[in-house]
């Protein structure tokens, strides 16, 4: 088992959290301080280039460049441990940290960029960053911590039919690193149970990515939705309620698509989306507008929350503007 | 070792005779034989034709006798070719006090130009004659074994080396964790031979081996039983042997089975894959050795129906467990294998669905002592399958996390004959097996291709998952023939699992101190020099302990395991006694010596260090971490290997290079290969022979250097056990000689191989090239 | 017939692609079996022309076509091929390199102009998102509360506790001067130009 800090940790800012979903990095900083975890944010820090890396946009030294300077922000504010709500950032620093300690030409070439660019003092030093010791993901954080998430617990989400959905770019791409499974991810399995609720576990296409593909969604919809579809299928087959996400765009792929694909197809599927994060803070009473902000989900969960007895009527004060808009 | 007589003598004292061999002009037609007769300085200096020769013995011989000579020197061709000869020649003197010095392969068929050939003769015999000054008589190592073994493992393997031992005349004891000898064996049903296209029975074909087992007064069968501890003493082994109590007292069981009729308790019968049930109180299988009932400990709940029913009143289940120790020559291991951990390749959905089987399980649901009697049905529902998808290389050649990157080796043929079984029987059902190459070598090739003649069909490629829809599986993959990427529909999936070692493999190598393979299967000390061997001596392995192999090539091993345990006994080896020997008055028994061996020779007895002459190579690394200077190599002594530097700088003139070079046993007859090969080499290159370079030390090379050395060159075998000390000390050397203010370039290491002696050669050119140029610079 | 001629250097796309910055230090292309177990998980060969095994068998034969080959472009950058690969291979990591050398070569340039306005919002805020110009497609297939959300998205942010996603001013200095100096400037309007 390999050692999961929970100090020092810089909370990577994820580009879909904060434009999609940013319930996911509320739910998270809730979770984190009532499980004692030391974390800090920096706005300096800038996107990890995911997207536009995956739509082949960005070549490889800028993106490696970019993360250089966003590890000298970890290093130098003494948060070295990188906590990130996204797989495709968790591969992405991953890969950018294991070129600049591996790669001399690379890592010579990246410093004068930075060097050219006036920023001597971000130049990275072999061994700054250890893709292994120092990269995690939120939920790896959560699974040390998965006996103080249980002794938190304030809802009942039992009755719940939960099947999980972990990111491809976590699993997948550094998979030597994964924890709790590659070929059949139980890591989001293992928190759900944390929170007292047992999953569906295995269920065909348990492994099978979002469908989302970076540059598929929008050059190649129908294949991409066909996978999404495919997906939703199999846990229509399971019966299952809720899916549970660990990365914003796969849970943009199944929220945003969701209904989109129900009226193409003529079915109804009737899953909520939340991600982990979210899942959690819901399981410890966290407000959902507020917190979760469920208001930005595209699939409402307010059936979801009545169907739990969850409490809406107290919080209802909250613009919810957005949300109105998008039923 | 003997008691020298002549160690009161003095070295000056000593008298030496040297004696000069021309090789039919070989020698002499390059080396100034007069001028090298001259410069020799020794009690008797003879010279002839062919010294080989019955006459050359003569002479030799006469001359010990007649002029008292206490060592000699022979100058004449390598020791490689004729030391042997020369030994037997200076009878009445111990063998050992004879130095060869090789005029012919590394002085005159290396050096064309007569006036650097003579003085490289000149320095080559003075190098002899000061080291045989040093010689000790010592008597040849002789080997004897203890005429009994201790077979670990009772599979087929284990029981196919019993029997060739005790066939022998050797006492031997069969080691069985299990309550039955037998091992997987016997749970295979149908066996494949290369030599035939019909299946036999296994059953039928180990049982008459089983009972020559029993029945043999020097096989002792030992079941329910494990390895606990092992020591290894001069050459013998102590063993502590544990035995399980088996809670039936086996001379009074009649395995009537009345026992197993009243028992409660149900538990998984792992003789049937788990696929059925038997009781706690239970025999494996009809003709289980010994036939005897045994309770499983964990299972029983002491309820004692059983004992209520035995008439024989063979049951007592207040019976103790015990363990025995016992003294043994050598040890077999044949503690086999297991197979692949399905949990790892969760896609397979093996443990999900019941009609998702491993090749064994199908082989028991196919073995007519099986559940369902012989008959191919689903365990799911009785019935028999429409359509058998079997995949291949589950776990095998597979480098991801949890997978195993060699080839089983046999599940090819286990397939194949499954799928041939199944079409003689059920012609109806469709066998299809996905594969990413078929290995049938040799004779099994006639096997696929008759399974390709009874219709089963072969689809190229590695399933990426194994779905389950309404009841029916899909096998993705993808027909890489057609390039299509293509469901299969099956209803019974059968998947072929990787062969790994087994718990018992790693145990009892661990316990024996027996070195295993990356992937901890265990090691050969060499696959083609000693096969069966394991580093440790005394110590052999058959078998899939060894690696993955099918029954007929276990047994070949099992019987090859037998062979070589049986020279040792009778063949009373003699070996060459150049091995470490023990000042204990200095020996503060720190044990670092024990922990650098590598073939395991240094232990502990009696409070004493001991070496055993049998595994000591004589390498020296030992020397190197002793504080006390307790251990010396017989043969290779500091004086002796000081002695012979000294003689190879005598004289140097101060004009000339020389250049030493230590060379091991490999580099050795490389560099006579340069020699046979006419190959020039530059006249600076003296060569001294070395066990491993290993045996050099910083003293060693810096007396050289002192004495006028001008370059000194190492070389060793890359693949020798010691190689990598090796070239962690290279380094250590290279700093010694910066602190003493001594250019580290002057030292090169090479690695050696017999025929890259073309490489040698122009190593020592290129090298002499360098020292010339430092020498200007 | 093809004939495999005796004095080309025949695996000069292989060290192409080894030699490049993607490529892992441990890349097992050399050790491919052509087993199809890549493909065999492949929503790309699922659902179109793309072939993992085959593109790699192209790379092995030294076949450069492969590169102009549209059905590079329909990978889903999964990685499910890596995670499985029994020979230490990683298609999804070859596929990106193929597609560099796509966009280097400039055919490959069309294939992404239409995600140019990420380059654009990353250099003038920081931080990527979706493009603008799938915006109104976006909206179309979510619906029109996707558009409501992107206006008040910081609004939302403010109720959640949390800060402007958007950088400071010199961190913003910072990302923009990088990326002019590692070439992503340049080679954004390259690519803007291809329209």
């Amino acid at each position: 088992m390999k050692f999961i800090p929970d100090k020092d940790i810089l909370l990577f800012k994820s580009c879909l959290v904060n434009v999609e979903y940013p319930g996911i990095e509320s739910s998270t900083c809730y979770i984190f301080d009532r499980i004692d975890v030391d974390y800090y944010v920096d706005e300096r820090q800038s996107c990890c280039t995911g997207l536009g890396h995956y739509y082949d946009l960005f070549d490889q030294i800028s993106t490696t460049a970019l993360a250089a300077r966003n590890f000298h922000i970890a290093v130098e504010t003494g948060h070295k441990n990188i906590a990130v709500m996204c797989a495709t950032c968790y591969a992405i620093l991953k890969k950018s940290a294991k070129i600049l300690n591996q790669n001399e030409e690379a890592r010579n070439k990246v410093n004068e960029i930075l060097d050219d660019s006036n920023l001597e003092k971000r130049e990275y030093t072999q061994g700054d960053m250890d893709p292994a010791q120092n990269i995690f993901h939120v939920a790896e954080i959560f699974f040390n911590k998965r006996e103080e998430i249980s002794s938190q617990v304030k809802v009942d989400l039992t009755g719940l039919r939960v099947a999980t959905h972990h990111a491809c770019h976590y699993c997948k791409v550094h998979y030597n690193d994964t924890i709790e499974g590659v070929r059949d991810p139980n890591l989001i399995d293992k928190l759900a149970e944390a929170v007292g609720v047992e999953t569906i576990g295995w269920y065909d296409h348990k492994r099978v990515t979002c469908g989302a593909g970076f540059r598929q969604r929008f050059t190649n919809k129908e294949a991409s939705l066909a996978v999404t579809a495919g997906k939703l299928q199999a846990l229509k087959e399971n019966k299952v309620d809720l899916l549970l996400h660990m990365c914003p765009n796969c849970q943009m792929q199944f929220d945003r698509y969701q209904p989109y694909i129900e009226e193409k197809l003529d079915t109804e599927f009737n899953i909520f989306h939340l991600n982990i994060s979210q899942f959690i803070a819901l399981a410890f009473g966290a407000d959902p507008y507020k917190i979760l902000g469920i208001q930005t989900h595209t699939v409402p969960i307010e059936p979801l929350l009545k169907k739990l007895n969850y409490s809406l009527e107290s919080n209802q004060k909250v613009d919810v503007k957005a949300k109105k808009s998008i039923n | 070792m003997n008691q020298d007589s002549s160690k009161d003598i003095s070295n000056k004292d000593l008298k030496i005779g040297v004696f000069l061999c021309r090789c039919g002009g070989n020698i002499s037609d390059t080396v100034d034989m007069e001028k090298l007769r001259s410069s020799v300085d020794a009690e008797v200096v003879e010279e002839f034709e062919n010294l080989c020769s019955i006459n050359g013995r003569k002479i030799i011989r006469d001359s010990i006798i007649q002029k008292n000579l206490d060592r000699i020197v022979v100058a004449a061709c390598s020791p490689i070719t004729h030391e042997k000869t020369f030994q037997k020649y200076i009878n009445p003197l111990n063998p050992y006090l004879l130095e060869m010095a090789n005029l012919r392969e590394q002085c005159s068929w290396v050096n064309p130009d007569v006036e650097t050939a003579t003085e490289k003769a000149i320095s080559l015999v003075n190098a002899s004659i000061e080291k045989v000054k040093y010689a000790q008589p010592l008597d040849p190592v002789l080997r004897k074994t203890t005429k009994s073994a201790a077979v670990i493992g009772g599979g087929i393997s284990g029981i196919s080396a019993s029997l060739s031992l005790a066939r022998q005349g050797i006492k031997t004891c069969l080691i069985e964790e299990q309550p039955t000898i037998g091992g997987a064996m016997v749970k295979v049903g149908k066996l494949f031979s290369p030599e035939k296209l019909a299946e036999e029975c296994a059953m039928c074909l180990l049982n008459p081996l089983v009972n020559e087992a029993v029945e043999h007064k020097n096989i002792r069968i030992m079941t329910n039983t494990t390895l606990k501890s092992a020591e290894r003493r001069s050459g013998n082994f102590h063993l502590l042997i544990e035995s399980k109590p088996r809670k039936v007292i086996e001379d009074r069981c009649i395995s009537c089975g009345k026992c197993a009729e009243v028992c409660p308790v149900e538990v998984k019968d792992s003789w049937n894959e788990d696929m059925t049930f038997r009781k706690a109180i239970y025999k494996p299988f009809a003709q289980a050795v010994p036939d005897v009932y045994t309770i499983d400990l964990e299972k029983c709940k002491n309820c004692g129906k059983c004992q209520e029913v035995c008439r024989m009143n063979a049951i007592d289940l207040d019976m103790e467990g015990e363990v025995v120790p016992m003294t043994v020559g050598s040890v077999v291991i044949a503690t086999g294998h297991k197979t692949f951990d399905m949990a790892k390749r969760p896609e397979y959905s093996y443990g999900r669905h019941d009609d998702i089987v491993t090749q064994m399980e199908l082989a028991r649901i196919m073995g007519v002592n099986g559940p369902t009697q012989g008959k191919l049905l689903k365990p799911s529902n009785n019935k028999v399958p429409e359509r058998v998808v079997m995949v291949q290389c589950v776990g095998s050649r597979d480098e991801k996390p949890g997978g195993r990157k060699y080839c089983s080796k046999v599940c090819c043929m286990v397939a194949i004959k499954h799928a041939n079984v199944i079409k003689q029987h059920y012609p109806d059902t469709d066998v299809i097996i996905c594969y990413t190459d078929m290995r049938t070598p040799g004779m099994y090739e006639k096997y696929f291709k008759y399974a390709q003649s009874n219709g089963v069909r072969l689809i190229r490629g590695r399933p990426g998952e194994i779905a389950e829809k309404d009841g029916i599986f899909l096998v993705r993959l993808e027909d890489t023939l057609s390039r299509e990427p293509l469901e299969i529909e099956a209803d019974l999936v059968v998947l072929s699992t990787a062969m790994e070692p087994s718990d018992g493999t790693i145990n009892v190598s661990g316990l024996l101190d027996v070195g295993l393979t990356e992937e901890l299967f265990v090691k050969e000390k060499h696959s083609k020099i000693k096969p069966v061997a394991t580093e440790v001596d005394g110590v052999y392995v058959c078998g899939t302990a060894q690696g993955p192999k099918d029954i007929t090539d276990s047994i070949v091993q099992a019987n090859a395991a037998a062979a070589k345990i049986s020279e040792l006994i009778n063949g009373g080896v003699e070996l060459e006694p150049f091995v470490a020997s023990i000042d204990q008055s200095k020996c503060n028994l720190c044990k670092k010596c024990i922990d650098i061996c590598k073939y395991k020779a240094a232990y502990i007895q009696d409070g004493m260090l001991t070496v055993d002459p049998i595994s000591c190579t004589g390498c020296g690394a030992c020397i190197w971490e002793c504080e006390n200077n307790a251990i010396e190599i017989m043969g290779q002594t500091d004086e002796q290997i000081i002695a012979t530097i000294d003689g190879m700088l005598k004289d140097k003139k101060p004009e000339e290079n020389r250049i030493i070079a230590f060379l091991d046993s490999v580099g050795y007859v490389s560099a006579d290969n340069i020699g046979i090969n006419k190959i020039s080499v530059p006249s600076s290159v003296r060569i001294i022979k070395i066990p491993s370079m290993n045996r050099i030390m910083p003293k060693h090379i810096l007396h050289a250097f002192k004495m006028g050395a001008d370059g000194i060159i190492m070389g060793e075998y890359p693949y020798n056990p010691m190689y990598s000390r090796t070239k962690e000390k290279i380094a250590g050397l290279k700093e010694e000689l910066v602190k003493n203010n001594i250019n580290p370039d002057r030292l090169a290491f090479y690695k050696v191989y017999i025929p890259y002696f073309r490489g040698l050669a122009n190593k020592f050119k290129e090298f002499d090239g360098e020292i010339t140029c430092l020498e200007k610079g | 017939m093809k004939t495999i001629k005796l004095k080309k250097e025949s695996v000069q796309l292989v060290k192409d692609v080894l030699k490049d910055i993607k490529a892992s230090p441990d890349l097992g292309i050399y050790k491919c079996v052509q087993c199809g177990m890549c493909t065999s998980v492949c929503p790309g060969a699922r659902q179109t022309e793309y072939d993992p095994r085959d593109m790699i068998r192209r790379v092995l034969e030294d076949d450069e076509t492969v590169i102009d080959d549209d059905n590079i472009w329909n990978c889903f950058s999964c990685y499910t091929c890596n995670s499985v690969c029994p020979s230490g291979n990683n298609a999804s990591e070859i596929n990106q390199i193929l597609r560099q050398m796509s966009i280097d070569k400039g055919e490959g340039m069309k294939k992404i102009v239409s995600f140019a306005a990420y380059g654009d919002s990353f250099m003038e805020l920081g931080v990527g998102s979706i493009p603008n110009n799938f915006f109104d497609v976006m909206v179309k297939d979510v619906g029109p509360g996707y558009m409501d959300l992107k206006i008040n998205i910081e609004d939302i942010r403010a109720d959640l506790g949390l800060g402007s996603y958007i950088l400071p001013e010199n961190a913003i200095d910072e990302v923009e001067s990088i990326l002019d100096n590692s070439g992503f400037k340049d080679r954004l309007e390259k690519i803007k130009r291809c329209k």
